[in-house]
């Protein structure tokens, strides 16, 4: 098992997709959507109630998609749980047979169907990755030991494209420091400012310490891609891929040929280490962008 | 050794007397009055504002210690409030023109919720949390620490 540590470790690069759980509690509907995922992903993200809007538990999520056969990267946020009940998920987690970590701060509740809920952000990203590094150490913290010691593979966010550019390097090298083995970037569009990032990622060396899977997020319409670039925040868009899409004749075939592009062109970017798919609420896309883009062998 | 670690991701003291909470309270009749004006200072009874060029961090409503979240907007506008600036985004700023984003580099302490509410004067006294860095000795990114 840990076969997305074991898979980063022999250096191969690496594909890992977002799966966001279902509004309900059927299971089927995850284990339809792990169909997608079977041929060239080697982890699956389970979100943890993205932009605030209640989903399944992204733990027992990871379960019914570990059941499947599939290797679970489950997202933590600090949103919705203080520091007891995320050290309390992380051992039932760890239970479950769910390895893999990603550390996020979460989205504000303003932005999700419960804006009056209380933000609970006890601790940030940065102190969560430091948290659970210190329970693989065998410690609450509170300071009591842990026996037997979780063993979890941490992951972290970075996001290139927001402000303050001159910060974002800083604030990755406090994630690393914390215990990020691997980082998943926000969806990459803006190719120029990724490779400036990325310069500054070699240039400190962080990338031989932590592995980067750069974001890869397909869009199916010119109307998402607009609505993207004018309503989230933290996502950069140029204007000549906007065009590109109101021009094409078919726009689902342009998004995957967009994707697949991009995804060739990170592939040929020193230090990054695997590509993140996002395909939101367009899992069945997966197996196509993989097989375009020369990952997946047809 | 599983303590210095403790410390070093969170603040832990004994808990208010009832004494001290008066002294506190007392204590915050002037500290407020000089903190709320000129820093727009939430309270947080664990002041950071040597570490972060004199801009109280607080006022982020994530009120997060480690620098901005992934969400700031263009031209360094608030994610969750766009009609603000994020205040990490002008704490980097100023960082910057005073020289001091060394500080920005390290790791600040879990929250001790504990502390809301009372003088961060008091508790700098108590030993309940540091006193303000006002100059940091500058070395290499400490990346080999871990």
């Amino acid at each position: 098992m840990a076969a997305l540590s074991a898979k980063l470790l022999s250096g191969a690069f690496v594909v890992t997709s977002e799966c966001g759980p279902p509004q309900h509690g059927d299971g089927a509907f995850l284990r339809k959507r792990a169909s997608y995922f079977r041929a060239g992903v080697d982890a699956v993200n389970i979100t943890d109630n993205q932009t605030g809007i209640v989903r399944m538990s992204s733990i027992a999520a990871a379960r019914i998609i570990l059941e499947e056969g599939l290797e679970p990267v489950i997202q933590m946020t600090c949103r919705d749980r203080n520091r007891i009940a995320m050290q309390s998920d992380l051992l039932g987690a760890a239970a479950l047979g769910i390895e893999n970590v990603l550390c996020l701060t979460g989205d504000h509740q303003r932005f999700g169907n419960h804006p009056e809920a209380r933000g609970v952000f006890d601790i940030d990203s940065v102190q969560l990755v430091s948290m659970v590094r210190r329970m693989n150490e065998g410690f609450f913290l509170s300071g009591e030991t842990i026996e037997p010691k979780p063993r979890f593979f941490i992951g972290a966010a970075a996001n290139p494209f927001a402000e303050p550019f001159g910060f974002r390097i800083s604030r990755l090298g406090k994630k690393v420091d914390a215990g990020a083995r691997f980082i998943q970037t926000q969806a990459v569009f803006d190719l120029q400012r990724f490779r400036e990032w990325m310069r500054e990622v070699r240039e400190s060396g962080l990338h031989e310490q932590t592995a980067i899977l750069a974001g890869v997020l397909p869009v199916r319409s010119a109307k998402a891609l607009r609505y993207m670039k004018e309503e989230v925040s933290g996502i950069s868009i140029p204007d000549s891929l906007v065009a590109r899409m109101d021009k094409a004749a078919d726009p689902k075939e342009e998004g995957i040929r967009i994707a697949a592009e991009t995804i060739r062109a990170l592939r040929g970017e020193a230090g990054v280490r695997g590509i993140h798919l996002m395909p939101v609420m367009w899992e069945s896309v997966t197996p196509r962008i993989l097989q375009e883009s020369g990952l997946v062998k047809t | 050794m599983a303590d210095g670690i403790q410390q070093k991701l969170s603040t832990k003291g004994r808990p208010y007397s009832s004494g001290e909470r008066r002294l506190s309270g007392a204590m915050l009749l002037f500290e407020n009055a000089v903190k709320i004006p000129v820093f727009r200072c939430q309270r947080c009874g664990e002041c950071i504002l040597s570490h972060t060029a004199f801009i109280c961090s607080q006022r982020c409503p994530k009120r997060l210690r480690n620098g901005p979240c992934g969400g700031t907007r263009p031209k360094g506008r608030c994610e969750v409030y766009p009609e603000r600036q994020c205040v990490w985004h002008q704490i980097v700023r100023r960082s910057r023109i005073m020289r001091r984003s060394g500080f920005l580099r390290r790791m600040e302490k879990m929250h001790n919720w504990d502390l809301e509410k009372t003088s961060a004067w008091l508790n700098v006294f108590t030993r309940r949390i540091d006193w303000p860095t006002l100059f940091l000795k500058e070395k290499k990114r400490g990346r080999t620490e871990r």
